[in-house]
Order: C-alpha cells, then sequence, then structure tokens
C-alpha cells in the first residue's frame, strides 16, 4: 500500500479536473450531430486521432502484459506486441479504402461492400459482436483499475472499477467523440511523459545500462517452472539438463521436495535463495555444470512458479530442462531447447529452433505474416475497431492514413522503452517465478524507485491510461448501438437531436453493463473470453482480408467463414485434442490449421452462391477503389464511364 | 522518367502503382527498425542507435515517396465526399437501394 502527498493529491486533483473541464467544453460540438457525437465532424488533422490511437491502445492492462512478454522471453518478447505494426500497411491500403467509404463502422461498411440480405445479416451480426464486446474490454480494463487501486490503496475491487469509469464517462456523455479525442490528446502525452519518466527511473534502479548488461552477462541460467499443481507430495524430485542435439545428460540435479499446500514462509524462503544462486558467480570457476536451485533440503510448493537456476556457459548455447519426482525414473519436460545464460535476454532474434522452444522461427514468421499482411485487411486485428472510428474522424484520406501511421509508430516505439524498463526489473528482480509478481514490474518499477510527489504524478499517468480506453470503449460501443442498429433498423428516420439523445441513452447502458461484466470477470470467464478473441481473429483473418481485395468473395461466404470458424475453432483448441484425435497444438499451428479448415468452407459457399449485384460492386468500387482482384468490376465501371481506365480504344479509320 | 513519380493527375493517384509499394516496404521497415532500435538505445547499446537512424530514415523516405499521392487522392476526394454522405444517409434511412 502507498501514501498519497500533498503533492500527489495536488497532480491527481488536477488531472481529474482537466478531465471534466473537457467534457464541459466540447458539449456544444458533440450535441450538434450523430456525425460529431461519434466522428467529431469527419474534420481532424491527422496528429489528433493519431494520439488517440496510441492513448487508447495504451490500457492498465498493458504494461501488465508487456512486463510479462518481456520478463519472461527478454527483448524477443517485443515480437509478441508487434502485431500493432498490421497499421504498416493498412495505413496506405485498407485505412485509404475505408476512409473512402465514409462508413460510420466496420458493420456500416458490410453494407456497402455487400449487398441484400447477407449484408443486414452480417452488418447486424458485427454491430451486435461490437456493442458486447466493448462492454467486455470495458470490463476487462475496470477491474485492472480496480485491482490496482486494491493493492495501492486497500480499496474494494469495486470502488476503482466504478470511480475511475464513472469520470470517463462523464466527457463521455456530454461530448461523445469530441471529448473522447481531446482529452486522448492530454491523456496521451501525459502516459508518454510517465511511461518516459518510470522507465528511465527503473534504469537508473537497477545501476544504469551498462549495469545491467554486465549482469545479464554474469548472471547464472535461469528457467521458469510452474510445478503441476497436482504434482503428490514427494521427498525425490530431481532436475536434469541434457543437450537438446545428442541428448546426453550435462548434469543431474540432488533430489528435493514438493510439497501441497500454501507455505509464504517457505515460498520467500526458496526466492530468497533463487535470488543467491542467480548472483553466485563462485561457481562459475568450476569446469562442471550445476545445478544451483533447487537443491538438497530445498521444499518447493505444488502449482508455484520458480526459477530452475544452474551455471551459465557450462553447456551448449541451448538446453532440455526435464524433471522427475520419482527419484529419476522417469522424465517430464520442462522446456526444449532454453537458451543458457541470460546475455540471450537483450537479442531480439534469439531464437530456439524452427519449431521448438519458447521461441521458434515458425512461430516469428507466423507472427510477422499475421501481423503485416493483415493490413491489407479490415478488422484482421481487434484493434481495427476501434481505428475505423478514428480513420473516419480524420479530415482527409491523407490525414486518416498519417494518423494510423504515427500513433501505431508510437505504441511500438512505447512498448521498446517499457521493454528496457522490464530489463531493468529483471536485474534487481530475477528470481521471480510467478507470472502474477513480475507482470506488476513496471508498476513495482514506478511506485516503489519514484520519489514523494511523484508517485501522484504517476498515477495520474496511469488514470489517463485507463481514462483513454475507457471513453474510447464506451463511445464506440454507443457507436454500433445507434448508427447499426436504433438508426438503421429501429427508426430510419430519427434527426440528429434524436440520434445523440440515443448515443448518451446507450453510452450510459454500457457503462453500467460494464460494471456489471467487470464484477463477475473471474480467471474462468476471462479464459474464456480470451479464447473467444483469439478465434475472432484467426479464424476470419484471411476472409478479413479476401472481403478488401477480392470482388467474387461474397456476403455469404463471408457469413459462413464466421459461422464455421466458431464450430471449427472448439474443434481445433478444445475437442479434438480432448479425445486425442489430434495432438494439442501450438498457437501458430491451430492458427495455419484454422485456416485452411475455414477455407474449405467458405470457398465452396462463396462459388455455390451468386456473385454480389454488378451495379452494387461498382457503386463501391468508383467510391473506394479497393486494392487488389477487382479486374471485372474495374472494367464495367470504365465501360460505364464511371471512371478513367486503360481499356483498349476502337480506333475509327 | 523519375523512378519516383511526384505529380499524379487524379485519376493516377487513384490506382495502385508502385510507388504504393515502396512506400509500404519503407513503412515495415521504419515500424521494425523503430522498434529494435529504440529498445536497443533505451539501453544505450550503440547498434541501437544506427537502427534507430535508418528506422528514421525509412519514416522520411516513405512520407517523401507516397506524400504526392495522398494529397492528390485527398484534394480530389474531398470534392466528392458531400455527394458521397448524401448516398450514405439515403441508404441508412432505406431511402435507396444499395
Amino acid at each position: 500500500m502507498i501514501t498519497f502527498a500533498f503533492l500527489d493529491w495536488l497532480w491527481l486533483t488536477l488531472f481529474v479536473l482537466l478531465m471534466v473541464f473537457f467534457g464541459a467544453y466540447f458539449y456544444r460540438l458533440g450535441k450538434r450531430s450523430q456525425s460529431d457525437f461519434f466522428l467529431a465532424g469527419r474534420g481532424l488533422p491527422w496528429w489528433l486521432p493519431a494520439s488517440s490511437v496510441y492513448a487508447t491502445h495504451t490500457a492498465t492492462d498493458t504494461p501488465i502484459w508487456v512486463a510479462g512478454v518481456i520478463y519472461k522471453y527478454g527483448f524477443a518478447g517485443l515480437w509478441y506486441a508487434f502485431f500493432s505494426a498490421w497499421c504498416a500497411i493498412s495505413a496506405f491500403v485498407s485505412t485509404r479504402i475505408f476512409r473512402r467509404s465514409l462508413a460510420y463502422s466496420q458493420a456500416e461498411w458490410q453494407g456497402l461492400r455487400f449487398g441484400g440480405l447477407s449484408a443486414e445479416m452480417l452488418r447486424g451480426w458485427l454491430a451486435g459482436w461490437q456493442v458486447f464486446m466493448n462492454m467486455f474490454i470495458l470490463g476487462w480494463v475496470g477491474i485492472a483499475m480496480g485491482k490496482l487501486c486494491s493493492l495501492l490503496f486497500g480499496w474494494e475491487l469495486w470502488v476503482g472499477l466504478i470511480v475511475f469509469t464513472a469520470i470517463g464517462a462523464v466527457y463521455v456523455l456530454a461530448s461523445g467523440y469530441w471529448g473522447v479525442v481531446m482529452a486522448d490528446f492530454q491523456q496521451g502525452i501525459i502516459a508518454l511523459l510517465v511511461i518516459i519518466i518510470v522507465s528511465i527511473w527503473g534504469v537508473i534502479a537497477a545501476g544504469g545500462p551498462q549495469e545491467i548488461i554486465s549482469k545479464l552477462k554474469t548472471y547464472n541460467s535461469t528457467c521458469e517452472w510452474k510445478i503441476p499443481v497436482d504434482t503428490q507430495n514427494t521427498g525425490r524430485a530431481m532436475i536434469r539438463l541434457t543437450d537438446p542435439e545428442t541428448g546426453r545428460v550435462f548434469v543431474r540435479g540432488v533430489p528435493f521436495a514438493i510439497i501441497q499446500g500454501e507455505n509464504d514462509r517457505l515460498f520467500d524462503r526458496a526466492e530468497k535463495k533463487v535470488d543467491e544462486q542467480i548472483n553466485n558467480r563462485h561457481v562459475q570457476k568450476s569446469d562442471m555444470v550445476h545445478v544451483l536451485f533447487p537443491s538438497s533440503g530445498d521444499t518447493l510448493l505444488a502449482g508455484h512458479g520458480y526459477q530452475l537456476v544452474w551455471t551459465a556457459g557450462k553447456t551448449g548455447r541451448l538446453v532440455n530442462v526435464d524433471y522427475s519426482t520419482d527419484g529419476g525414473r522417469s522424465w517430464n519436460s520442462i522446456a526444449v531447447n532454453h537458451p543458457d545464460g541470460q546475455h540471450w535476454r537483450i537479442d531480439l532474434f534469439s531464437f530456439t529452433g524452427w519449431t521448438e522452444g519458447q521461441f521458434p522461427i515458425a512461430w516469428f514468421i507466423t507472427m510477422l505474416i499475421i501481423a503485416l499482411i493483415g493490413g491489407f485487411g479490415m478488422g484482421t486485428s481487434i484493434d481495427w475497431y476501434p481505428e475505423a472510428q478514428r480513420i473516419q474522424s480524420a479530415k482527409t484520406v491523407r490525414d486518416a492514413a498519417y494518423s494510423i501511421w504515427a500513433g501505431s509508430a508510437l505504441v511500438l516505439v512505447r512498448n521498446s522503452i517499457w521493454a528496457g524498463a522490464i530489463m531493468g526489473f529483471f536485474v534487481l528482480f530475477p528470481y521471480l517465478g510467478q507470472s502474477s509478481e513480475y507482470e506488476m514490474g513496471w508498476y513495482i518499477v514506478g511506485f516503489q524507485y519514484l520519489p514523494v510527489g511523484m508517485v501522484g504524478f504517476l498515477f495520474a499517468g496511469i488514470l489517463a491510461i485507463h481514462l483513454s480506453t475507457v471513453s474510447t470503449h464506451l463511445n464506440l460501443g454507443a457507436m454500433y448501438a445507434t448508427r447499426d442498429f436504433y438508426h438503421h433498423y429501429v427508426n430510419p428516420q430519427a434527426d440528429e437531436h434524436k440520434l445523440v439523445r440515443f448515443g448518451r441513452y446507450s453510452t450510459f447502458v454500457i457503462l453500467i453493463g460494464s460494471f456489471i461484466f467487470g464484477t463477475i470477470i473471474g480467471e474462468e470467464i476471462t479464459t474464456w473470453l480470451i479464447f473467444a478473441l483469439w478465434i475472432m481473429a484467426a479464424g476470419v483473418w484471411l476472409p478479413n482480408i479476401l472481403q478488401v481485395i477480392w470482388w467474387r468473395f461474397n456476403g455469404w461466404g463471408y457469413l459462413s467463414a464466421w459461422v464455421a470458424n466458431l464450430g471449427l475453432s472448439w474443434l481445433v483448441v478444445w475437442i479434438l485434442p480432448h479425445f486425442g484425435i489430434i495432438p494439442a497444438l501450438p498457437d501458430y499451428l491451430q492458427f495455419w490449421l484454422l485456416i485452411v479448415l475455414n477455407a474449405a468452407i467458405y470457398l465452396p459457399v462463396t462459388f455455390l452462391t451468386e456473385p454480389e449485384n454488378m451495379d452494387h460492386l461498382v457503386a463501391y468500387y468508383v467510391m473506394s477503389r479497393p486494392i487488389g482482384f477487382w479486374g471485372p468490376v474495374k472494367r464495367e465501371a470504365v465501360r460505364r464511364g464511371l471512371i478513367e481506365g486503360s481499356l483498349p480504344r476502337i480506333k475509327s479509320d | 522518367m523519375n523512378l519516383i513519380k511526384r505529380k499524379w493527375t487524379a485519376a493516377e493517384a487513384d490506382e495502385w502503382r508502385k510507388e504504393d509499394w515502396i512506400a509500404i516496404l519503407f513503412s515495415v521497415l521504419a515500424y521494425t527498425f523503430l522498434t529494435i532500435g529504440s529498445a536497443l538505445s533505451f539501453l544505450l547499446i550503440p547498434a541501437g542507435f544506427v537502427i534507430l537512424g535508418l528506422g528514421i530514415l525509412s519514416t522520411l523516405l516513405m512520407y517523401y515517396v507516397i506524400d504526392p499521392k495522398l494529397r492528390t487522392i485527398s484534394s480530389e476526394y474531398e470534392k466528392k465526399q458531400k455527394e458521397y454522405l448524401h448516398q450514405l444517409d439515403e441508404i441508412q434511412r432505406w431511402e435507396a437501394t444499395k
């Protein structure tokens, strides 16, 4: 728990007042029309939506997630966060096409790209899904804020959830997207300043850059091991290290104990010993490799995470790590192709083989393809949906392109700054084996090492991070409810005044829904919904590209891809592995398998149903000028004299 | 003929040309270099500053290649935007067939 000094309260109060002021200041602009309430009148220069892209994608759970992957995988963990790179291509392809369509939302775009019943079904489905998703994301980040406040101030979870989300709701209800984007601009600046200051502080606390690199060179090797929760009590547990290529045993540790249950004293003692052994340079003078932790007399707790330690530099570059619970008669794998030493942590390309280990080349290639090629499509990343709103709020196609590019570039640079700070955190706390501990690394650096008076500034930065995400999703969810449900289906003749009013009502309903979600989100529900997020991204990834680049892909094909994906992903991820029909696959193989299986359904559906109406396609083509395979549509547009083209002219002699 | 086209007519700018692909290439390189360069530079690793420099250079080249085309697309498109918005409103209110 922390205590605020006067200066801390001052920072925080000033920041909250500033946010509420912005709500009031832009009230008049927000209430003018639906376009103002949801798109700021489509008149923003590129740097405003860019700052909103950056601020929105910096949430309270983002440093937790980034800290987790960097602590575990070193700088190579940055590639886990590289998915934002879809904007590298999107900025000049799908952003341009989407901005020209003028659709408020992705759901509305479906109605422009496809026609008839399939288009209406897609619009309704996407709108419903987006209202739900925004409510869920709000609950998710809200409860993360609740947990943080509980950790910092000892408050009940609901206090942090409701109070700080409600502050965001004040200015969103008042001024809609105008308030969101203007507040995001300041929040983006405050959040960036806080991230840079805390991260520099973290590096200094670890002794500075040279000291961090020096320690990474001298620390002994570690490997995270979460002991299976169902491991029975034993006094004959052992660790061994083997050569991945030859199978030769480098070393076999001495027996230690594993017991069931909770025991903080035992766990803390173990972490202290891990810390000592990581720094134990004495053993490095020996030519032999030694398992330094766990060793004789150590007792580990089932279901807990530990860092195993062995002397660095005495094996090959990669080792296999196994454990036994029966004195070495049988062995189970802990890690395959695990890097030796710690210096690999500052190598962004510390691959552990083609398909094995924690950072295989096959995973890296898959990630690059998903991230980069995804930029040709719309909806290939979950972030597309808030980005689509920012694209339409930019005043020109050029502004839209630069806003998406610059906002995401800043997100990537921010990740790298965090990564540097987490490297400092690792040097300070290299013994943490529980992900729940090291995932809080960046926050711990801030709250433990910043001087008195700056803690309030840090908390204001965290609040900025939280409010920017909350305000975006409140307004975005309300836009789908208003534009794609109420206006299109319930009251098509509604005037601007009614639409803005409905926008406010739906903002409020989504706010209340998010509180309910936040309070019921537990470990189990989060796991299921993360699965839902994953399958939404994986199985329809290619159809999301095809709908942009291929004229013949129709609404029924796209709809069948969504439906098929829901069933297939369950089969591939859970049901077939559970019955032993296929092995449990790594996530990158699941992705490719889902791509192939889904295509076996939506491609026949596409070819067995009629292409979209040519008049409809021509209208869409002339307006959006999409990239890819649009030959027949382009020729028809040229034939009708709607665009200039390169059709051969008949010469009259 | 220049390697990079700097003056565009409206019809030319609407087409997908090699300048789009060159800009995409520089864009991808810029993101990659900026990510790697920032992380390494933050720990004052000399190679990081070189890579960061390459990231900034890639960004400038991307801008040089694509900006004239984007300007032309934007200025031409804005002329038609009002009409398109009117069509969109008709679709939204079920006053026009899509």
